[in-house]
Parts: C-alpha cells; sequence; structure tokens
C-alpha cells in the first residue's frame, strides 16, 4: 500500500468527495435492491457506482481498495447477469465489504493509511464467485444471450415501477434518475444465518461537513439581494450628504429616511432568508442511513420490521442535522428492542406479523418536528416505575404520586433500563440519556406518546437554526434577557402570592401540573429597583423533558435575534448560552432554559 | 543580585526598538506592546454578566461583536473610580481572542529600546500580580510598568471563568 503520495491533492478531494457521495447511496440502493431484486435499473446502478470506486482508486494507486472493490464488483456482476440470486447472505456479505470499503476511505480522507484486514470479508466474497467459477469466463462473453432467472422478470418491471408509484420511495431515491419502489412484502428472512456486522456508524466520519454544495440558483439570488444591499447603502451616503449640507426639509428627510429604513429591512430580511436557506440541508442526510440500521437490526433481533421514512426532504440547519444522527439511532434502536414484538408475539397479539416503524420529518412554524412511531407493545408505566423503584430511583410513594407524563420521564434518567440484562443492543441505560443531552444541546423538546399494547411515539421539536433564533426578551429589574422563544411553552402574568413553597422551592400551580419556579432576580443577583410589585410575570419553558417556570418583572416583546458567542473566557456561564445585540446597539445574554434548570437542582 | 540589570529578553534582542501603549491607572503608568492592542475605544453601555468574578465589568457590542470588559483596577485591587471623560477601553487580542480593559486613561505610543527593560523589582506592593508584569521600564522622569496581559489570567482564574 502506497503512502498518500498523491502530487495533486486537488484529484484526491475529488476522488474523497465523490467516493463518499457514491458509498453513502450505495448502501440504501442494496437494501433497497434486497428488496427488489428484480430492479435492474437499480442493480446497474449499484454497480455502477463500484465500479467508478474501484477505477478511482486504482487509478490513484489505493490497492487494498482496489481489490476489496474488484471483489465486490465481481459478485455484484454475478448479480447482474443472473447468475446469482439476491438473497439475504449474499447482501451481508456485499455490505460487509461495503462497510470495509469505506473504512478504507475514512482512513484515505484521514491521511493515515493503515494496513487493514481485508483477506477475511474477501474471502467471504469468493465463494460466491467460485461455486460456477467456470462459468464466469463464459458468462462475460455470452450473458446478453444467456436467460437467467432475473432477466426473466425484467419485462415487468416497468409494470412493478407503475403500480407502486404511490407508495414511499426509498431515501435517496429522490435524487436518483428511477425511483425504487418500496416493496409490498417484508424481506425478513426466517433462518438466523450469521450476525451480520454491527453497523456502527463507520460511514459518519466520511460525511463531510466543511465543505459546502449550493445550487447555483441560491448563489445567484444571494449576489441579487447584495446588489440591492450596495443599492440602499448608497442611497443612505445620499441621504446623509444632503443632510449634512442641510439642504433639505424635516418633512423631507423624515419621508426618505422611512422609506430607505423599510427597503433596508426588507433587504436584509431577505438576505437572512438566503442565507439560512443555504445552511439547510434536507434531514435525508441523516435519514438515508437508517433504513440500513433496520434491516441489520431486524436480521439480528429476528423480527419483522418495515420502516417507512416519510418527508425526507424537510430541510433544516447543518448544525441540527449533525446532531439529531445519534439521538435518532437511539430512539430507533428502543423502538426495535422494547418497542416492537417477534413475530409470533405480534401474531398472539392479534397483529400483523410484520412491526412498522415510521420515522417522519414535518415544518411546524419556526420548528421541525422528527417523530418515531412504532405499532409495538407500547410502555408500560406500571413496569417503568417498579424498575425505578428497584433501582432505588424513586421511592414507592414518589411513583404512587406520579401521573403518566412523569413516570415516562423516567426513562430519561441516566443508568435507567427496563432491560434485566444488557444485550448487544441495549439495556445499559445510556441511550436515552444520550437522547436527552443531545436534544437539550439543541434547545429541543422531547415528548413521549404511548399506549400500553398499540405502539409508542417519540416526538422531537428542534428548533430550524441554531445561528438565528426567534426569542422573547424579559426585563429583569431593568436588565434585558432573551429567552429561545423555541422554549416558551407559554407566559402568565400571576400574583406572587398565589406561588407555594414545596419543601424550599417556589413552586406554582399551573392548571394540573406543578411548576416549579426561578427567580432570574435571584439567580442572576440582580439589584432590587423600586418597589417589589405583587405582580410579576411567569414564562413557562421546557427543557427537553422538563417544565419550568422563570419569574421575570415584565415582557418585552418578542424578536428575531442573532447568536453572538460570549468568546472562550465567558463560554460557561450557567444559565446563559450566549448572547445578542438589540437593535439599540446593547448586548442582551440568552438565557439557556436547560443549563438553567440545573442550576436550580 | 548580580544580574539586575540584564533585560529580561536576553536573547541578544537587546538594542531591538519596541512600541508601548502608555495608560494611566490610579497615578501610575503603564506600557503595553503596541501590537497587542487592537483599538482603544471610549466607554460604551456595559451589559452585565451575572456570576462572574468581581472584575468582569460585562460584554460590549464593538461593532457587532461581543467582547468582554475587565476593569483594571478592580482586577489589580485598587480604589475604585468613577468613569469621566479620560476612561477608556483599551480592546486588547489575548490569544487570538479579544478582550476590553477599562484604564484611567491612555496617554501615548512610546518607542523604547529593548535593553531599556529592566526585571520587576522583587516586591511590588499592592494587588498586581507579579505574573503579568513584564518588566519596569526606568526613564528620567517617569517610571513605566510593562504588562503582559496575556499572563494576566492564571489557569485557576480561567477555570473560574468557565467553572463558576
Amino acid at each position: 500500500m502506497p503512502p498518500i503520495d498523491c502530487e495533486d491533492q486537488e484529484l484526491l478531494d475529488g476522488f474523497l468527495a465523490e467516493t463518499t457521495e457514491l458509498l453513502e447511496k450505495l448502501d440504501d440502493d442494496l437494501i433497497a435492491l434486497e428488496k427488489s431484486s428484480d430492479d435492474t435499473d437499480l442493480m446497474n446502478r449499484i454497480f455502477r457506482s463500484i465500479h467508478t470506486i474501484k477505477g478511482a482508486s486504482s487509478f490513484l494507486g489505493f490497492d487494498l481498495l482496489v481489490k476489496v472493490a474488484h471483489k465486490t464488483e465481481d459478485v455484484l456482476n454475478r448479480l447482474r447477469k443472473g447468475e446469482l440470486v439476491v438473497n439475504p447472505d449474499i447482501m451481508d456479505v456485499i455490505l460487509e465489504a461495503t462497510d470495509l470499503v469505506k473504512l478504507l476511505v475514512s482512513d484515505i480522507k484521514a491521511g493515515d493509511i493503515q494496513e487493514r484486514e481485508t483477506e477475511g470479508t474477501i474471502n467471504k466474497l469468493l465463494p460466491y464467485l467460485l461455486d460456477t467459477a467456470g462459468a464466469r469466463q463464459t458468462a462475460a462473453t455470452t450473458s446478453p444471450a444467456t436467460p437467467s432467472p432475473a432477466s426473466d422478470e425484467s419485462p415487468a418491471v416497468t409494470e412493478t415501477l407503475g403500480t407502486t408509484a404511490d407508495s414511499e420511495p426509498a431515501p435517496t431515491a429522490a435524487a436518483a434518475p428511477v425511483p425504487a419502489p418500496k416493496p409490498a412484502t417484508d424481506a425478513a428472512p426466517k433462518k438466523s444465518p450469521a450476525p451480520p456486522k454491527p453497523v456502527d456508524g463507520k460511514g459518519d466520519d466520511l460525511s463531510d461537513n466543511t465543505t459546502v454544495r449550493v445550487d447555483v440558483k441560491r448563489l445567484d439570488d444571494l449576489m441579487n439581494q447584495v446588489g440591492e444591499l450596495v443599492l440602499e447603502r448608497n442611497r443612505m451616503i445620499q441621504i446623509n450628504q444632503d443632510l449634512q449640507q442641510s439642504d433639505v426639509n424635516r418633512a423631507d428627510f423624515n419621508e426618505e429616511f422611512g422609506k430607505l429604513t423599510k427597503r433596508m429591512s426588507f433587504v436584509t430580511s431577505e438576505l437572512q432568508m438566503q442565507v439560512l436557506k443555504m445552511r439547510m440541508i434536507p434531514v435525508e442526510k441523516v435519514f438515508k442511513k437508517f433504513p440500513r440500521i433496520v434491516r441489520s437490526m431486524s436480521r439480528d433481533l429476528g423480527k419483522e420490521v418495515e420502516l417507512q421514512i416519510i418527508g425526507e426532504e424537510t430541510e433544516l440547519d447543518r448544525s441540527v442535522v449533525d446532531e439529531i444522527g445519534d439521538p435518532l439511532i437511539h430512539l430507533i434502536r428502543n423502538a426495535m428492542d422494547h418497542g416492537l414484538e417477534t413475530p409470533d408475539e405480534r401474531l398472539a397479539a392479534g397483529k400483523p406479523r410484520g412491526g412498522t416503524l415510521v420515522l417522519a420529518a414535518v415544518h411546524e412554524g419556526n420548528q421541525i418536528i422528527i417523530s418515531i412511531k412504532d405499532d409495538g407493545n407500547g410502555i408500560d408505566p406500571e413496569r417503568v416505575g417498579r424498575k425505578a423503584i428497584e433501582k432505588g430511583l424513586i421511592t414507592e410513594d414518589q411513583f404512587a404520586a406520579m401521573g403518566q407524563r412523569e413516570v415516562f420521564d423516567l426513562l430519561f434518567l441516566p443508568g435507567f433500563s427496563t432491560k434485566d440484562k444488557a444485550t448487544d443492543l441495549s439495556g445499559r441505560g445510556v441511550g436515552m440519556d444520550v437522547v436527552k443531552t443531545n436534544i437539550k444541546k439543541l434547545n429541543g423538546l422531547i415528548e413521549i406518546k404511548s399506549t400500553k399494547g398499540v405502539g409508542s411515539e417519540f416526538i422531537l421539536r428542534l428548533p430550524l437554526t441554531l445561528a438565528i433564533i426567534q426569542s422573547l426578551l424579559v426585563e429583569v429589574e431593568g436588565e434585558i434577557y432573551s429567552v429561545p422563544l423555541s422554549s416558551v411553552l407559554e407566559t402568565i402574568r400571576v400574583d406572587q402570592r398565589q406561588f407555594h413553597l414545596v419543601g424550599g422551592q417556589e413552586v406554582l400551580k399551573l392548571r394540573d401540573i406543578v411548576l416549579p419556579l426561578i427567580r432570574l432576580q435571584k439567580v442572576f443577583n440582580v439589584q432590587q429597583r423600586g418597589e417589589v410589585d405583587d405582580f410579576c410575570y411567569v414564562v413557562v419553558v421546557g427543557a427537553a423533558e422538563k417544565r419550568m417556570g422563570l419569574v421575570v418583572t415584565r415582557l418585552v416583546g418578542q424578536q428575531e435575534v442573532a447568536i453572538k458567542s460570549l468568546g472562550n473566557y465567558l463560554a460557561n456561564i450557567p444559565g446563559i448560552a450566549g448572547s445578542t445585540i438589540l437593535g439599540d446597539g446593547r448586548v442582551a445574554l440568552i438565557i439557556d432554559p436547560v443549563a438553567m434548570s440545573e442550576v436550580c437542582e | 543580585m548580580q544580574n539586575a540589570l540584564v533585560p529580561i529578553n536576553a536573547e541578544g534582542t537587546h538594542d531591538e526598538l519596541i512600541q508601548l501603549v502608555s495608560f494611566n491607572l490610579d497615578q501610575e503608568e503603564y506600557g503595553v506592546d503596541v501590537l497587542k492592542v487592537r483599538e482603544i475605544i471610549r466607554m460604551p453601555i456595559v451589559t452585565r454578566v451575572p456570576n462572574t468574578p468581581h472584575y468582569v465589568e460585562g460584554v460590549i457590542n464593538l461593532r457587532g461583536k461581543v467582547v468582554p470588559i475587565i476593569c483594571m483596577r478592580k482586577k489589580f485591587g485598587l480604589a475604585e473610580s468613577e468613569n469621566d471623560k479620560q476612561t477608556r477601553i483599551m480592546v486588547m487580542d489575548m490569544d487570538g481572542e479579544l478582550m476590553g480593559f477599562i484604564v484611567d486613561a491612555v496617554s501615548e505610543v512610546i518607542r523604547i529600546s529593548g535593553s531599556e527593560i529592566q526585571p520587576s523589582p522583587a516586591m511590588v506592593a499592592g494587588g498586581i500580580d507579579q505574573e503579568c508584569i513584564a518588566g519596569v521600564i526606568n526613564q528620567a522622569e517617569r517610571l513605566l510598568v510593562l504588562l503582559n496581559l496575556e499572563k494576566m489570567f492564571s489557569r485557576d482564574e480561567k477555570n473560574l471563568f468557565t467553572g463558576m
């Protein structure tokens, strides 16, 4: 294996970008292929991808990569010609080989080529080439004429496509020339073959987040907007000059300046939208690795699961996309391991053999809502509660006083698991903690809906972007603070005499919940100005699964603010997420509801 | 004290010309390397930041950038005074991050040669940390304390900022 001595770095970069893209799609296509093995277009596309990877890597002299890709290509070639029939075992091996290719590519990307063990995987590929070794060469020359089981069915392909056109296309198929039909039947095998290599997101480090591909049209639009902005600036300079020479009267100036302000604000908000849009990428980027995960998990668990993906074209900020991958994997794992039952259990419960897992993304105002819904067993509050008591996380009395919501919140406690024994997949009580931590980091909310025996739904509400947020400005004795609107549930004006004291903690009875209160004045040591008013405002905020009320003096209003970092020195002030600059040029601090809840604990 | 007069940067750069920005703080004159000073501004509105050490005055908006402000008098344990027309904020580059320091007044930029810098006397009264004093400059009529502000915050203090 030669070290990376590519004289042309550009060439290498191009290779990496292209290969990464191909590999990302390959996974998906392979899964789709397993379900619809007679789709020749799909088959050819897969073949082309691996062929391109092989060609490019041999050109650049990555021998190891060539070797693996070449063997994989050979097997695929036989599949393509119908000499082999797609079955789960072959797919396992091909997927394993793809993983190896990914690993090798990520080595190259890291600039650190290692001697990886490739023989094992290659040896697994070989049997598929050897059993009819002699036929291989003849097949290469005579294949166009050779009828094969797969090509017999190929005339039906177009028809299949037509009939299933209304079903969900596979995740990446939107970008592909021909949408891959979603299988109507379940493809899960009944026998249990050798467990496939665990999917551990090796492809993740392949995804490149340092460069962005932007639609040229969006760039043109942006340029137009900037052009307009320059015009407005010139206009502003003109007005200023006129004013300096004082040959304008006040009324004229007012009118001109008013117009200018309006146009400026229009242009800047357009510009803001444009830039924001450029940072947006479809959530598909995360979603597309899930079919693969679901497939390998369903094989491991012996469950039949159909994954439906809805709204993968929904766009959100790249920073958010980067963060939601892990929590979603955990939620999917949970749904597959805890939620969905085995085929036998399902039949016994009067449900269809195969379970359904629905992953959906949708915009709602300034938020994106991602939900993971299964039609499995649901969460049994009783069982969760007993486990929590067993682990000493809560007492009997506490459990008795809990509503369903509070019981579900127990799931997020670190170390909590309803499993008695940890398996490869779950049971260590880490997953939900990861979910909570990541969602909190994004200022998101989690909601759990579950009915025992019918299924569960985990709903994540996330802000679309982290750079510019809608915020609620509040005043605390003269000081202005900003609360991210995405975590604000409601605001209420209350008489302080309605506050109750429970164990030293001020609380407010809000309908059927008891809301813990946090006095910002106290937490931030703000000096009292003037007299204490009986009435104050309570901003009800939610952080992940927690709810609390922030007590403030006055509500100032809602504003869209750009988040500014406080720099390294002041980065970790508890309860403060950052700062922003208000219309009058002053700095206002942004409250971090998540950290706030921890400060108070 | 045989080496008392040896300049601190003894690597043969004795005669290199250094430009310093000199500023006043409670009757005394101090100097910092001009290359570290980004700009000098008047007092804007400072937003208080809760739960920070007492010498952190808050943050300001410097043309769209949020910059933390340190009160030098408080940091050095000097008597506090009201801000007046002379009060300035020196915005400094601290290891790539901007930080503003409130000083009584900024007077001038002076040139000195490296050989004029003497190590600070062993006993400096007051709360100024020995750490950040890079030396003293003893000219005919003035005594200038040369500060190295990047050393102003000890490791503990940096943690204090972040861990409070």
